[in-house]
């Protein structure tokens, strides 16, 4: 079968394998080099650590159910610990009477300026 | 290989096998990765604009196919291998990216592969006229040019199925696409490549054939 593009792709091909006949010595042998390289991988048994997968996913699976058993207890403790501060400073004498006296220490501000300002 | 590292060799699954088997599969390797080293080595060349760093694409990728594949059947390594191939090509690209993006960001130029000079990169002529050479180069250089400018999946569609010479199917496995994708992208190749390259062409092999 003549296809409309044989020509053209006959040209394309021989164009391209002339590239790869004219490789040069230096290209060709580290081409040889690696390729050797690569066989070498057929005498080098499968990396071991492919066999700790299994028992490293068990271990990282416990370590995360302790995490997440333990997690209520601290998740307790935070709150109680931040409640007890916040009610500390919400029940405490001096915040109380500042608050009650805003309008004091407002007008002792504005009396400050007047005064400086005279 | 010695006697005793033959009888006792050790396959990729970990099982001892059969000395003359893993002799027999060494050699079955040796034998294919020999037959596509060279258009593996010219086809990374084409997308990366790059010698030493086709070379080391071509070798990772020999490496991986023994590595992983050394068990498949024969007829099953060119596919695997060029897919393994195409994937360090552009792996490449990204990484080539991201390289580009932290130089502008400190201020400096990104790397051009533009820049990448097929005359030069060429080896020195053997036996040949000047003028065959330099006419050969220059096609040479015209066809990586047109070739390297494709989009990536043109690209690679084009290349496996013409230059090495996959079947379409193989090419789909290769590219992890499918048999009719494989034939878009080839048909577009051919197409823009026909385009580009038709000015350049010999008197007599006209730009009437397509035509026809």
């Amino acid at each position: 079968m003549n296809k409309p593009d044989d020509t053209f792709g006959r040209q394309v091909k021989a164009t391209f394998d002339k590239s790869v006949d004219k490789l040069d010595a230096a290209t060709l042998s580290r081409l040889n080099r690696g390729r050797h390289e690569a066989l070498a991988e057929l005498q080098r048994p499968r990396r071991q650590w492919s066999h700790w997968v299994p028992a490293t996913g068990v271990a990282a699976a416990v370590l995360v159910a302790v995490m997440v058993l333990q997690s209520p207890t601290a998740v307790d403790d935070f709150p109680d610990a931040a409640n007890v501060t916040d009610m500390e400073i919400l029940l405490g004498e001096d915040s109380i009477e500042m608050l009650e006296d805003l309008e004091f220490y407002s007008w002792i501000d504005s009396a400050d300026v007047v005064s400086d300002v005279g | 290989m010695d006697v005793s590292t033959a009888v006792f060799a050790v396959s990729c699954s970990g099982t001892p096998i059969n000395g003359t088997r893993a002799l027999q599969k060494e050699r079955q390797l040796n034998q294919f990765l020999a037959e596509v080293e060279r258009r593996a080595l010219r086809i990374a060349e084409i997308g990366v604009r790059d010698r030493d760093e086709a070379l080391d694409l071509v070798q990772d990728a020999m490496i991986k196919l023994v590595r992983s594949y050394s068990d498949r059947g024969r007829e099953e390594w060119a596919p695997l291998f060029y897919r393994i191939l195409q994937n360090g090509v552009r792996d490449w690209h990204r990484r080539q990216a991201v390289r580009n993006r932290v130089m502008v960001w400190f201020g400096k130029k990104p790397s051009d592969d533009n820049d990448y000079d097929a005359i030069a990169s060429a080896p020195d002529p053997i036996g040949r006229a000047p003028d065959e050479e330099l006419s050969n180069t220059e096609a040479m250089e015209r066809l990586d040019s047109a070739v390297h400018d494709l989009p990536a999946r043109q690209r690679e569609a084009f290349m496996l199925r013409m230059f090495e010479g996959l079947d379409v199917a193989g090419t789909a496995v290769a590219m992890g696409c499918s048999e009719g994708s494989v034939k878009t992208h080839y048909s577009r190749a051919i197409h823009a490549l026909r385009e580009q390259l038709e000015e350049h062409r010999p008197e007599g092999h006209g730009s009437q054939e397509g035509k026809r």
